[in-house]
């Protein structure tokens, strides 16, 4: 089936969470587990389907404006029960007390909690997040500024994390209790078992202070060049995507193994095709369904690992403004910054639910 | 296959970027200068905020004030050329001539009162009011001199004068000291990327001729101390300094053959607090129980890896009327023990030390002492919070036990006087002599006053002090000019330059 009728296959049934064909077949065990599948009631009509399609999107806003709410207040009553506020840690040990009083009263924080909340969502919907204490400026420009440095290193972690999990998983499963396969697999258990702060500095001693290639941490910027921005974003990136390589080499093999010895697989290599077409359209394309599904999750992992590859290479970045803000108790940023990371986990699940349809023309949206 | 495609070339790129570079980028020798700072500062404005960070960059570098302390720890005139007094209550300052402020106008003496007046403003929130409080008037004379009247004789006040918060910056100015302050310092604020770094550039009509000696000072903003160690080694930043190195590396740069070492003298005090409105703590036998219980030179050694001086009181060494008490309340756990006993306590008592871990030396220097502290029957649980709980807890409430931290600034045994900090310690002896120790400017009756207040804190003991922060500055060799000890929460950097 070519790509673009399965796109527009898939597309054609994003009228619901994904929910997959048959009850049965272990190839979606992990797919269920995440985004539980019911048995499709008939093939893709297309009549109504400009209505169903529209029911989709409005359910899935709602949804996805319900959770920015419920995640907002979530994060301005937490920030405000938690002990210690913005105007302590400005005077520190050498403030005096009364000064420390008379900050915060002239902050607007000892007025009640509804009141500078809907104050809060008030200014949010006309766009302005208000200015940080710490650094005075406005939030969104800070979110951005930050999103240059954040938002490349975890594309390009993702990107090393799955140019290195899905050969190495395929050659493990492929190699089934081989050399091959024992050797990958001791090296993603180790992947898995090396923290990433742990990696960080070990490839910092290596190839920053023993060989003098790159620098120890720090962003070039972009102003610099893409090759300069990129180079200093490259050794985070590695320490970032090396657990997650290792969990997801570990997905792709068990998800390839489940397939390699079903049926149309041993029918396709009766059929004399060859093993590279067996392996690539018939196992490979079966089998990435679950592997999608872990990858999906693991963009999440990336961005909330990122705060500790930020701090470890200091790269200024998304994570590290919100690490920064939280222990400054900048509320405007973490709000910001919360909301901001709340809305793209949203949307990457729902880039995910529309993956799987096109991966798979019998999961239906309904 | 599809999917392989962008692999093969994210492999490629990845390839490309990790291949070595010609030529790193530095600056030449001579012209600039980068330094590794632990914490971003809360805002650049030093008269709002207190904050080390904040004074590391903009005090002595960006603001002056009228008087300065030097690094050997006296008072020198600076943006004030000279002053006097007939009658301790009224000082005439006399300017320094030709000094101009960064954005060009000249520094004047109505400057001076707008500053002084700002300051002893409640309302501007100064965070230290209460220094300003005896000044009543402030008079400008002519553009270069100014008189200022106290309402009763102030032995702090010149000092007073020469604090951080007592930069000067034109009136004109006041709205954006917080995020672009201005002043008449060595250098002015080009750049702050905020959570990356800062950029002072050389100030060229700056009143002290021949200074700065650097074209460019880039503040980087590195917290974890491993990540500054290996930035240090990897030549990305020239110089670590206050806590962003720990003792544990002291070795590994002294060894190193491109790098050097500078360990000196700061006023920061690293104390056990101890509640004295809870029990056991209320009782001087008990606190003096637990000065004997704790081996300071062994808590030296094992968190601090040799560096930093035992402390005897609240005094440092670097105060000119310090008293070296180290030796006062010896290590001795019979005689702690004994005095446990006397209080009530033959089986001692259990207790939770609290430790903000931002501050990594709390955290070892905790843990040497709650095996000491078993030694004599008391049983400590550590606790580590995070700081600004610790701030709100601890500091502000005063709900804990024991805790560690360091006390930074120079000349505050003023805090012991005070019944509500958060060691809650209420001695009307210690609270009468340090008032008219405030109040007393003949230097001789004056130290024998600090020598009395000095023997209060050893009978009493409302604390442990354990010892002084020593300063730890790593750089790269050829960097000169940096101060050794620290007598001033700052970090000049006007007289540093590279070795020709």
């Amino acid at each position: 089936m070519p790509a673009w009728r399965s796109l527009f296959l898939g597309f054609a049934r994003l009228v619901a969470p994904p929910r997959p064909a048959t009850s049965g077949g272990a190839v979606f065990g992990v797919a269920r587990l995440v985004a539980p599948p019911r048995p499709a009631t008939s093939c893709g009509a297309p009549a109504g389907f400009a209505r169903l399609m529209r029911r989709y999107i409005v359910r899935r806003v709602v949804a996805f404006l319900a959770t920015l709410v419920v995640v907002s207040i979530l994060i301005f009553v937490v920030i405000r029960v938690l002990p210690g506020d913005p105007a302590l840690i400005i005077m520190g040990t050498e403030g005096s007390p009364e000064a420390a009083a008379a900050l915060r009263r002239a902050m607007g924080l000892d007025r009640p909690w509804p009141i500078q909340y809907g104050d809060w969502v008030r200014r949010a919907l006309q766009g302005d997040l208000g200015r940080s204490i710490q650094y005075d400026v406005p939030v969104g420009g800070l979110i951005l500024s930050r999103l240059r440095v954040t938002l490349p290193l975890t594309v390009l972690a993702a990107l090393f994390m799955v140019a290195a999990a899905l050969p190495l998983g395929m050659y493990a499963a492929t190699h089934h209790r081989r050399l091959g396969d024992y050797v990958a697999m001791i090296a993603s258990q180790l992947g898995i078992a090396i923290p990433s702060f742990w990696a960080g500095l070990l490839l910092i001693l290596l190839f920053a202070v023993k060989l003098g290639w790159v620098q120890a941490g720090g962003f070039a910027g972009w102003e610099a060049g893409v090759g300069a921005a990129v180079r200093s974003l490259t050794l985070p990136a590695l320490a970032l995507g090396l657990i997650q390589a290792a969990i997801l080499t570990r997905t792709t093999r068990s998800a390839v193994l489940e397939v390699l010895y079903a049926e149309h697989v041993r029918t396709a290599r009766a059929k004399g095709l060859a093993e590279r077409v067996v392996t690539w359209k018939h196992v490979f394309r079966n089998a990435v369904i679950p592997v999608v599904t872990i990858a999906g999750l693991q963009l999440g992992q990336l961005m909330a690992g990122s705060i500790v590859l930020e701090n470890v290479f200091y790269l200024p970045g998304l994570g590290r403004l919100a690490l920064g803000a939280i222990s400054a108790r900048d509320l405007p940023v973490v709000q910001g910054v919360v909301l901001f990371v709340a809305a793209t986990i949203v949307t990457l699940n729902f880039t995910v639910d529309l993956l799987y349809g096109w991966l798979d023309p019998r999961i239906r949206y309904d | 296959m599809a999917p392989f495609r962008p692999v093969a070339l994210l492999l490629a790129v990845l390839l490309v970027a990790s291949l070595p570079t010609p030529g790193r980028t530095q600056p030449a020798a001579g012209s600039g200068l980068t330094v590794q700072l632990t914490a971003e500062p809360p805002g650049l404005d030093l008269t709002a905020t207190p904050a080390s960070a904040t004074a590391t960059v903009v005090f002595y570098n960006v603001q002056e004030a009228l008087v300065k302390v030097d690094e050997r720890g006296r008072l020198v005139p600076w943006l004030a050329e000279r002053w006097y007094t007939a009658d301790n209550l009224n000082y005439t300052f006399f300017l320094k001539r030709g000094v101009r402020f960064h954005n060009g106008r000249p520094f004047t003496a109505e400057d001076v009162k707008y500053v002084l007046d700002r300051a002893r403003n409640p309302e501007t929130r100064h965070p230290h009011v209460k220094h300003y409080e005896d000044i009543t008037a402030i008079h400008v004379k002519d553009a270069h001199t100014v008189t200022i009247s106290l309402r009763k004789p102030n032995a702090m006040f010149l000092y007073t004068l020469a604090r951080q918060g007592s930069v000067m910056y034109p009136r004109e100015a006041v709205e954006q000291l917080k995020s672009q302050p201005v002043g008449t310092g060595p250098f002015l604020l080009a750049r702050w990327d905020r959570g990356d770094r800062i950029v002072l550039k050389r100030n060229p009509e700056y009143h002290v001729r021949g200074l700065p000696r650097l074209e460019q000072v880039t503040f980087r903003f590195i917290a974890d101390q491993n990540a500054a160690l290996a930035a240090l080694q990897a030549g990305d930043v020239d110089v670590v300094a206050g806590v962003g190195l720990g003792p544990e590396s002291v070795e590994v740069v002294r060894r190193a053959p491109n790098l050097q070492v500078i360990v000196g003298e700061s006023t920061s005090d690293v104390i056990l607090a101890l509640n004295n409105s809870r029990k056991p703590y209320s009782d001087v036998r008990a606190r003096r129980a637990l000065t004997h219980a704790i081996d300071k030179e062994e808590v030296v050694k094992g968190a601090m890896f040799g560096l930093g001086r035992v402390l005897g009181t609240n005094i440092d060494a670097l105060n000119p009327y310090f008293v070296d008490m180290s030796k006062a309340v010896p290590y001795n756990p019979e005689k702690a023990k004994q005095l446990l006993a006397e209080a009530g306590y033959p089986n001692g008592f259990d207790a939770v030390l609290k430790v903000p871990p931002q501050y990594p030396y709390t955290v070892r220097t905790g843990e040497v002492i709650v095996g000491q502290l078993a030694r004599v029957g008391v049983r400590v649980r550590l606790e580590q919070i995070e700081w600004g709980q610790w701030l709100d807890r601890v500091y502000k409430q005063a709900d804990y036990d024991m805790t560690i931290i360091g006390h930074a600034e120079a000349w505050d045994a003023g805090n012991y006087a005070n019944p509500k900090y958060y060691f809650r310690y209420d001695s009307p002896r210690f609270q009468e002599i340090y008032e008219k120790s405030e109040s007393t400017l003949d230097d001789g009756k004056r130290r024998a006053l600090y020598h009395e207040l000095q023997r209060i804190m050893v009978e009493e003991a409302p604390v442990v002090w354990l010892y002084a922060y020593p300063r730890i500055v790593a750089a790269k060799k050829g960097v000169q000019g940096i101060w050794k000890d620290l007598p001033t929460p700052s970090f000049d950097l006007s007289e540093v330059a590279w070795a020709k």
